[in-house]
């Protein structure tokens, strides 16, 4: 039974981009699953990931039409530009730095609407539902 | 026929900004600009809300330094209460404060500048990153990683969150402070100053490989703007203003920054959102200063505390006078990180710390109240103005990035002139050359945004345009 950490993206604050935020609620809490909610990722996630044998970052995606699921493609080249990283930073720094060799997914949660504002569009309760069911299939080997 | 080039936006800072450069018929720079195009609004949001909720509300100014905006309107909430508050929330904030300038320099260091640094300004860029520094240096980098981990678990640890804690506000702090606080962030104190230790040592030796950038990249004469304490030493909460000269001399001294309108101007340009502080009795632009790290070091004649001394006093054998060269920035920013874990580490044996009264109850007693402290990237001012009734009537925010403004603009006109020399039309310039202009406002970690969500990648654009407005061409950096 391995061990999962679940990390919701987005800002509560942009309508759709706190799809993954809303997916966490909705996941069955067990022992050997930690959830965490950040705005926006950092480095320091690296040394967070590291003691996990698998992580799944959630994250709304306005060019997703379905939510998936599917491994984090981890380059050694990065973003020149921000202080941010995506998973694929994330992950290769935790696992040169921190030792992580476990495995990392990322879920992608249609979104549409990134205005300001607190409230989801209609069409996104359905793809919390769906996301959240892909994501109880991926853990229920390990409950 | 003359063209701009245009850098758009300025890469690796908080927030989005560009850099145009006009050029003459003979394509020789002709005179260069940063522009700040972002718009906030805050003054004019908070109006007619309570001033009880300014700290929660402008505390989202910004993602980087919110702890910043929380001590600086908590501070005019306390004036406005008329209160002075325990010892024992003085104390908090101090604490949270060195927390979040730690934090807030380890990004700026190690995240944004060390590919510059360490990797060297012509790098390739999808190299010049944090990934590029995992491949040629992962111990220094984790170390970087980890100092703002430090920093930041301080924050959550005293004020109750990461980003945006709202544990401050008039009158005080809502916590205790406790042993098992202070224990867990003493055990990382040894890591701590061994990691900024390296820093410094991996820096200063290879200062020298940078000599044409240190003279050339906002090397200028200017006042240094910063608090001290009653001694003349650094101060990052509480004490007067002092302001040097380029020479070193004290040039204005025990200015009350709650009256820092009698002293400071603000002008305003139409080619950037970001007003020109100025010192008013030169006028402006005369009277511009640069503040944050360089201008503290500057301005201090001691840290008080050891290794910190040690290095600020080599620090100012660098400039006859001040130190005027805007790369030493970085240098000056490894300085304070050192004096953060010494002080965070002295305060944890202070028994101020601990006490049970954290808040001085009181109802308005003022309609007018101004906080300052010193933020990572300078010194901030909060001025409120309240009815009867506590609501706001109006606000003004003085931020460093603003009072560096006019710094910024002639460091990047220094940087172009001296590095782009003349420009074929029909020639990009060297992306190393781009760089730089850019590494030049690096320097000053101006802070733009102040939001912390970063909505996608911010593609790197350059473009010649002729005075007609037609794009005669345009290079792109956008990553996949």
């Amino acid at each position: 039974m391995r061990t999962t950490l679940l990390i919701a993206c987005g800002n509560p604050l942009r309508r759709d981009d706190c799809v993954a935020h809303e997916v966490l609620r909705l996941v069955t809490r067990t022992p050997r699953l930690e959830l965490l909610g950040v705005q926006q990722l950092v480095p320091e996630l690296a040394e967070e990931i590291a003691g996990f044998e698998r992580v799944v970052f959630l994250d709304a995606d306005v060019r997703s039409m379905h939510p998936a699921i599917e491994p984090v493609r981890v380059t050694t080249s990065g973003s020149p530009l921000t202080h941010a990283a995506n998973p694929s930073e994330i992950v290769a720094l935790s696992r040169a730095l921190c030792g992580f060799d476990g495995e990392a997914l990322v879920c992608r949660i249609p979104a549409r609407d990134f205005s300001p504002g607190e409230s989801l569009t209609p069409d996104e309760l359905h793809m919390m539902r769906e996301a959240a069911g892909e994501l109880e299939r991926l853990l229920a080997p390990d409950l | 026929m003359s063209t701009r080039l245009m850098i758009e936006p300025v890469t690796r800072i908080e927030g989005h900004a560009k850099i145009s450069i006009q050029l003459n018929d003979a394509g020789e720079v002709e005179s260069s600009r940063f522009h700040i195009t972002e718009f906030r609004g805050f003054e004019k949001i908070c109006e007619g809300r309570p001033f009880e909720e300014m700290p929660g509300l402008m505390s989202r100014v910004c993602g980087i330094c919110p702890v910043s905006h929380v001590l600086a309107s908590s501070k005019a909430g306390d004036m406005l209460l008329g209160v002075s508050i325990p010892i024992a929330a003085e104390k908090q904030r101090r604490l949270v404060n060195y927390a979040q300038l730690l934090q807030s320099h380890a990004l700026s260091f190690f995240h944004l500048s060390a590919p510059d640094l360490l990797l060297g300004m012509d790098a390739p860029p999808a190299k010049r990153n944090i990934l590029g520094l995992l491949e040629r240096d992962p111990d220094f980098l984790r170390r970087g990683i980890r100092l703002r981990q430090f920093g930041q678990r301080v924050i959550e640890l005293v004020g109750g969150k990461r980003v945006h804690p709202g544990w401050s506000g008039p009158g005080g702090v809502h916590r205790r402070f406790t042993t098992e606080q202070r224990d867990e962030i003493l055990t990382w104190i040894p890591e701590a100053i061994a990691s900024v230790t390296l820093a410094l040592d991996r820096l200063k030796p290879i200062l020298d490989s940078f000599r044409e950038e240190i003279a050339n990249m906002g090397n200028f004469p200017s006042l240094f703007l910063a608090t001290v304490n009653p001694d003349g030493g650094l101060e990052y909460y509480d004490g007067k203003i002092r302001i040097v000269d380029s020479k070193g001399n004290i040039f204005a001294d025990d200015l009350d920054p709650a009256r820092y309108f009698d002293w400071l101007g603000e002008a305003s340009e139409d080619f950037t959102m970001v007003k020109f502080p100025f010192y008013r009795p030169l006028g402006y632009p005369g009277g511009f200063y640069r503040v944050g790290p360089l201008a503290r070091l500057n301005v201090a004649r001691f840290a008080g505390t050891e290794r910190a001394d040690r290095e600020l006093r080599e620090f100012k054998e660098r400039g006859a006078g001040a130190v005027c060269e805007s790369f030493h920035y970085h240098l000056a920013r490894l300085v304070e990180m050192l004096h953060a874990v010494e002080r965070i580490e002295q305060l944890m044996s202070d028994a101020d710390l601990f006490g049970d009264s954290t808040q001085a109850r009181a109802s308005l007693n003022r309609t007018e109240g101004i906080g300052s402290c010193e933020a990572p990237r300078g010194t901030l001012f909060h001025h409120y103005q309240v009815d009867a009734n506590g609501l706001m009537v109006k606000a003004n925010l003085l931020i460093a990035t603003g009072q560096n403004n006019h710094a910024m603009n002639l460091a990047v006109d220094q940087a172009a002139r001296h590095f782009l020399g003349r420009v074929d039309p029909g020639i990009p310039p060297d992306e190393g050359i781009l760089n730089r202009l850019e590494a030049a406002i690096r320097c000053f970690d101006p802070c733009l945004s102040c939001s912390t969500h970063a909505l996608g990648r911010m593609p790197l654009i350059v473009e010649w345009i002729a005075a007609d407005g037609s794009v005669l061409g345009q290079i792109s950096r956008r990553p996949e």
